[in-house]
């Protein structure tokens, strides 16, 4: 019985990486992809050229408002502001930066391992310390994100993520595909979570890796 | 769609895909996207996991390395990184023995071969 359950877990999650799979197969055929949501069609594809400028104009925008807001401040400011309270950005970068070149040269240490056929034990050795090393540089990524996420750069990066998103989610009606939002602002208005967060995970798949 | 270079290289390392691929470079008619120019940034990085795959899939049949080499991204990233870093040791040694073939002054022949 428990044989069974665990094959027919495993048929869900096989389908279920299947779907993904196929959706990522259809982004890079066709730079577009199509879901259905509370039984509506929508799409999200790459920018045309007319958007790209949209999504320039509105970029330039939100930074003219950001640039005059004193609350807001760019990257270097706020890691100047976090030194005068004894927390070092640069010092978090010099760490980040030890644990590279360390996981390079154990990277070529593996790599010459794999080239002279060593034995798994070898091979995992190496391994789980390179593991090891990017579990550090994750926590001090995470760290540095965390202190700069309110820097005008990140709200910036935000915004065009939004904007992005805005521009590129179409809905099918009858059997052609209208662009689902008129404005950024009927964009932003827009109740229904669950479909943004959709279409902005394909979006940002697309066009902004 | 989280983690999305792990579903790309998935993608990429898979039979038909890099069937198509090796296809698509030996064959004109065949094409891997359905738009031939303005390549979106993850067409860019799905093109640059095929040839990592290709590259790997080369050696393996000519067994310079064994096929375990799948069993973890880590390794596939490692092995390519010292090719990589052999291929340049490689170019700087060929260039270095070049100099010495070039005429000039500061080349010292041999003295035993000089008559």
């Amino acid at each position: 019985m428990e044989d069974r359950k665990a094959q027919a877990e495993k048929i869900v999650s096989d389908m279920e990486k299947e779907n993904v799979l196929s959706k990522v197969e259809e982004l890079i055929k066709n730079n577009k992809v199509s879901f259905e949501h509370d039984n509506k069609k929508y799409q999200v594809r790459l920018l045309n050229l007319s958007e790209k400028e949209e999504l320039d104009m509105l970029r330039r925008k939100k930074f003219g408002q950001l640039i005059q807001d004193k609350d807001i401040l760019l990257e270097k400011d706020l890691i100047i502001q976090y030194k005068s309270r004894g927390i070092d950005i640069n010092e978090i970068d010099d760490q980040i930066k030890k644990l590279v070149a360390e996981d390079v040269d154990l990277q070529m240490q593996l790599g010459e391992a794999i080239s002279k056929n060593e034995t798994e034990s070898i091979l995992k050795g190496y391994k789980d310390q390179i593991i090891n090393l990017r579990v550090q540089q994750q926590i001090l990524n995470t760290q540095k994100t965390l202190l700069l996420e309110f820097s005008l750069e990140n709200q910036l990066l935000n915004h065009v993520a939004q904007i992005i998103t805005y521009l590129s989610l179409d809905i099918l009606e009858g059997d052609t595909w209208q662009r689902m939002f008129s404005s950024l602002e009927e964009f932003q208005k827009y109740k229904d979570e669950n479909l943004i967060n959709k279409a902005a995970s394909y979006s940002m798949a697309l066009q902004y890796i | 769609m989280d983690n999305i270079y792990s579903k790309l290289r998935l993608l990429a390392k898979s039979v038909k895909a890099q069937n198509l691929f090796v296809s698509a470079k030996e064959l004109q008619g065949i094409r891997l996207f359905r738009n031939v120019v303005d390549f979106s940034k993850l067409q860019e990085l799905y093109l640059s996991y095929l040839y990592m795959y290709d590259s790997i899939n080369r050696d393996i049949i000519i067994d310079k390395i064994s096929n375990k080499i799948y069993e973890s991204d880590i390794y596939e990233d490692a092995y390519l990184l010292f090719k990589k870093g052999n291929k340049k040791d490689e170019k700087k040694d060929n260039k270095n023995s070049e100099i010495h073939l070039i005429m000039g002054n500061k080349i010292n022949f041999p003295k035993s071969e000089v008559k």
